[in-house]
């Protein structure tokens, strides 16, 4: 069988900002109100020039060589080979927060009830059942995917956008594609 | 029954918000508790998800502070509250309904308040429930898009879209004053598809809204001079000859005078003058919009909440009929429609008692709650019902209403939660969320029916709007006999099947309504909206030249009306947020974690002439009343506008109609039977408040 990695392709470019994936994580997880395993960035006017139009929508990247799973001293995190999820197991978990500390992403949470860190499973159980993961079937215009960095076409696709941590050695598996502005037609004011 | 999918059970659901896009959801139930919601995949509309309220459904059913058994507050606006029971809750009310029927003679200072809370069909059963009692008064009207159905109305008949799924076939778009990627997200991957298949997307709006962020071509126009510039591309169609003249000659009436009208009084320059929009520009829109085909215009609801909106529809609407783009696949002037309104509405249709005697309710308009109350005599109104309506978030002069509100004797507000309506009432009584009850749905914007099954006990005590009637109709009958008509005994299922008839069936091509519990269906759409060029107008033809318009005191042609005389430095806009439908949804935990707090908007430039720098505190205000929030800078709005998005953000006082008044509009009398309100005519000042003012607590809603 060859290799699997299962990644997600951001496309801002069709995102609509709505919030809606990262609710229907909250949907089906009910974490504590404060975790979220999914955020949606808003750009900086550097990057998009108007504010809070263009959106980068973030999770757990499922990195190649995980930063947490490299931090953890109880070995807590796994990297699944079948399909590259990295997988963080809370029995495990002593809550000391190096993987918090360590990801590049900031995808690791705490969980203050439970005083353990957490993170998007990618819903692998979901994927288990051959069902997409709850933020990508939410998405009402498809600027949520998941591929397989190992068969897809990745070419056209940005590794590191701006606005986006440049990173070395860890491989995120998360690819972009840039907002676009209309043609804009407004009268300045004096 | 429901479905079981391994360890769940699988209920049909469907969101009765006022929302375009009114989603077929599924329930998964374990345990006899919700555990997540889906949206239902046979619907090509919903497309198997829903939106960030949707996904937010199971915290509001299971949230903390949700109201779960009935409450009084002794006196009203104490916040003195103590639990009663149902048996008192009932046994009070039904004894004041009788008190004011025998002080006055009648029921008419009963009144029931109802707004869009709930658009479940069976949900109509707090009409029934008055109307059971005997003549009372009702708030008759809508604020949300009168002006523009009336508009519509006087055009073609009756407002009326193509499936809003035919977008796709659309090779030019004008999203006017409309922001789907915000209110209607589901609409947006047919906008995606049609540009894929080819088409142009224009976004006309005063804001930089996401959606104008997704547009190929992006129009600011200054703020209600929609009309304007429909006008001016008007005139630009025919003076260039881009008419679609079979349409014209066949299906249409006065557009002679029209053209007449266009040529002495519309000249380009000023129109560009006035909208904001260059000349070059008006014209090479007017120019694509007529020659691209299939060409389509979604209207907003935004524009016609303006004194001239009704007019601005109007105009938009011409563009369309001048073209000979209605009536076409993947064309027309799209607003909304009703053709799915067949149902019997047996809920709300209840006859009086016996020795209610001839009497007619008497009706205020919906719009202006707060002065019809205090000018409602003989009898004042002496008692308040409100259900599916917050008006002291929603409801225009905020200021107005508090002086209104006690005027009243008893005010009961059926809730979820603890809104800034309920601290202004005597009892509050707690009602299902939609998870907790049995009815059906459809839209105004897409063609599915949806089956809404009843996937969890009512949670604590609450109970259905429905359910209350049923229960207050026993309640009166036990200590008045005979004194209520409405049924104490129907199932769910029978209130369900009394909505359905033959039309109903044959729209949606089903023989049962049962058929709804294996999935939703979209009704058999014969043609395009006006698809036979027969119209519903007088004449049978798209009138450019009405007279019933003109009847009813508005102009026959659809001409350059002036919008509202500012009042302050600057327009306030209050659109709609997308993290809620009104004041539904910010209040959650879960959505306040995305969206924390409320701001005023303002553009970098004008922020700098008033030393106002982002998120500082500052004072919005008018004579009205004020507000005091952070203000968050951002050329996404015009320099002369501040954008307040409406919404109830729990325990933080926030209250846009603090600013905004009652002003009408200029149509909705004719078809909603009150008219629409100039909700984006308002004005305002803002200041940056001074550091001492810091050290004090803010009451953000008190009047100045």
């Amino acid at each position: 069988m060859s290799r699997i990695q299962l990644g997600f392709h951001i496309n801002a470019k069709k995102c609509i900002g709505c919030f809606t994936c990262a609710m229907a994580c909250k949907n089906m997880y009910h974490q504590p109100v404060a975790v979220l395993w999914r955020k949606l960035y808003p750009l900086d006017e550097s990057i998009y020039p108007f504010s809070h139009r263009g959106f980068y929508s973030l999770a757990c990247n499922h990195c190649e060589t995980p930063a947490c799973q490299a931090a953890c001293p109880v070995g807590a995190y796994t990297k699944r080979v079948r399909d590259g999820v990295v997988i963080h197991d809370q029995d495990k978990c002593i809550g000391c927060g190096n993987c918090i500390r360590s990801c590049p992403f900031g995808a690791p949470q705490y969980n203050p009830v439970l005083r353990k860190a957490e993170k998007c499973s990618l819903c692998w159980q979901r994927l288990d059942q051959g069902l997409k993961p709850a933020c990508v079937l939410s998405c009402p215009v498809e600027a949520l995917e998941l591929k397989d960095f190992c068969k897809a076409d990745l070419s056209s696709l940005l590794a590191f956008p701006p606005g986006f941590p440049v990173t070395s050695g860890i491989n995120p598996s998360v690819r972009f594609t840039l907002p676009q502005s209309p043609c804009i037609v407004r009268q300045e004011m004096p | 029954m429901p479905v079981t999918k391994g360890e769940y059970q699988v209920f049909r659901n469907a969101c009765p918000r006022n929302c375009y896009d009114t989603c077929s959801m599924q329930t998964y139930v374990k345990d006899q508790r919700i555990q997540f919601v889906e949206g239902a995949p046979e619907s090509s509309f919903t497309d198997g998800g829903l939106c960030v309220k949707g996904y937010s459904y199971v915290q509001q059913v299971y949230a903390k502070d949700r109201i779960t058994h009935p409450l009084r507050q002794v006196p009203r606006g104490s916040g003195h509250w103590e639990r009663i029971s149902w048996d008192t809750a009932l046994e009070t009310i039904a004894r004041k309904i009788r008190e004011i029927e025998e002080k006055d003679g009648s029921l008419h200072g009963l009144c029931l308040a109802t707004g869009s809370g709930n658009h479940g069909i069976t949900n109509n059963s707090p009409d029934g429930m008055m109307s059971s009692l005997g003549y009372t008064t009702r708030t008759r009207g809508t604020p949300c898009w009168p002006a523009g159905i009336d508009a519509q109305a006087y055009d073609m008949g009756e407002m009326w879209c193509n499936d809003p799924e035919d977008l796709v076939k659309s090779r030019y778009i004008i999203l006017w004053g409309v922001n789907p990627a915000w209110c209607s997200i589901h609409s947006m991957k047919f906008i995606y598809e049609a540009r894929e298949r080819g088409a142009r997307i224009i976004v006309i709006d005063p804001l930089f809204t996401q959606t104008a962020a997704k547009a190929d071509l992006y129009c600011q126009v200054k703020a209600g001079t929609d009309g304007i510039l429909a006008l001016g591309m008007a005139r630009v169609i025919i003076e260039e000859g881009l008419t679609d003249p079979d349409f014209l000659s066949n299906h249409t009436l006065g557009y002679e005078r029209f053209t007449a009208y266009l040529d002495q009084q519309i000249c380009l320059a000023q129109v560009s003058e006035i909208c904001g929009i260059p000349e070059s520009e008006i014209r090479s829109m007017a120019r694509d919009f007529a020659s691209i085909k299939p060409a389509t215009i979604w209207v907003g609801y935004g524009m016609q909440r303006h004194t001239n909106g009704g007019a601005n529809v109007r105009a938009i609407d011409a563009l369309g009929a001048l073209t000979g783009n209605i009536g076409k696949p993947g064309g027309g002037v799209r607003y909304g429609h009703k053709t799915n309104r067949i149902f019997n509405y047996y809920a709300a249709s209840m006859s009086p008692p016996q020795g209610a005697g001839p009497g007619k309710d008497r009706f205020i308009n919906t719009n202006r709650l707060a002065q019809e109350i205090l000018d409602a005599e003989n009898p004042p109104i002496r008692m308040l019902w409100n259900t599916c309506r917050n008006p002291f978030s929603q409801d225009f002069n905020r200021p107005l209403l508090e002086r209104a509100f006690k005027k009243l004797e008893l005010v009961v507000c059926v809730e979820q939660f603890m809104t800034m309506t309920c601290e202004q009432a005597d009892i509050v009584l707690p009602v299902t969320t939609l998870f907790e009850e049995d009815t059906l749905n459809v839209a105004y914007w897409h063609y599915w029916l949806a089956l809404n099954e009843k996937a969890i006990a009512p949670v604590g005590e609450c109970r259905s709007n429905t359910r209350i009637a049923m229960d207050l109709s026993e309640k009166m009958n036990q200590l008045f006999p005979g004194s209520c008509t409405f049924p104490t005994h129907l199932t769910s299922e029978e209130w369900i099947s009394r909505e359905f008839n033959d039309r109903v069936y044959e729209m949606f091509g089903i023989t049962s309504w049962k058929d709804l519990k294996s999935g939703p269906v979209k009704a058999v759409i014969p043609r395009e909206a006006w698809g036979d060029g027969r119209f519903a107008t007088p004449s049978g033809k798209y009138e450019f030249y009405s007279k019933l318009a003109q009847s009813h005191g508005h102009k026959a042609l659809p001409e350059v009306v002036p919008g509202r005389k500012p009042s302050a430095p600057f327009r306030i806009l209050t659109p709609h947020s997308k993290f809620s439908i009104h004041s539904q949804f910010q209040n959650l935990d879960y959505m306040t974690a995305f969206n924390p707090e409320p701001c005023v908007r303002i553009h970098p430039k004008a922020a700098a002439q008033k030393g106002i720098c982002d998120k500082d505190l500052v004072r919005v205000f008018n004579d009205q009343g004020q507000i005091v929030v952070r203000s968050r800078l951002t050329t996404t709005v015009p320099q002369d506008t501040l954008v307040l998005h409406e919404a109830w953000f729990k325990n933080k006082g926030y209250c846009v109609q603090n600013l905004v008044d009652d002003q009408s509009s200029d149509m909705g009398v004719f078809k909603t039977g009150s008219p629409g309100v100039a909700i984006h005519d308002q004005f305002a000042d803002i200041e940056k408040i001074s550091p001492a003012a810091r050290r004090f607590p803010f009451n953000f809603w008190k009047t100045r």
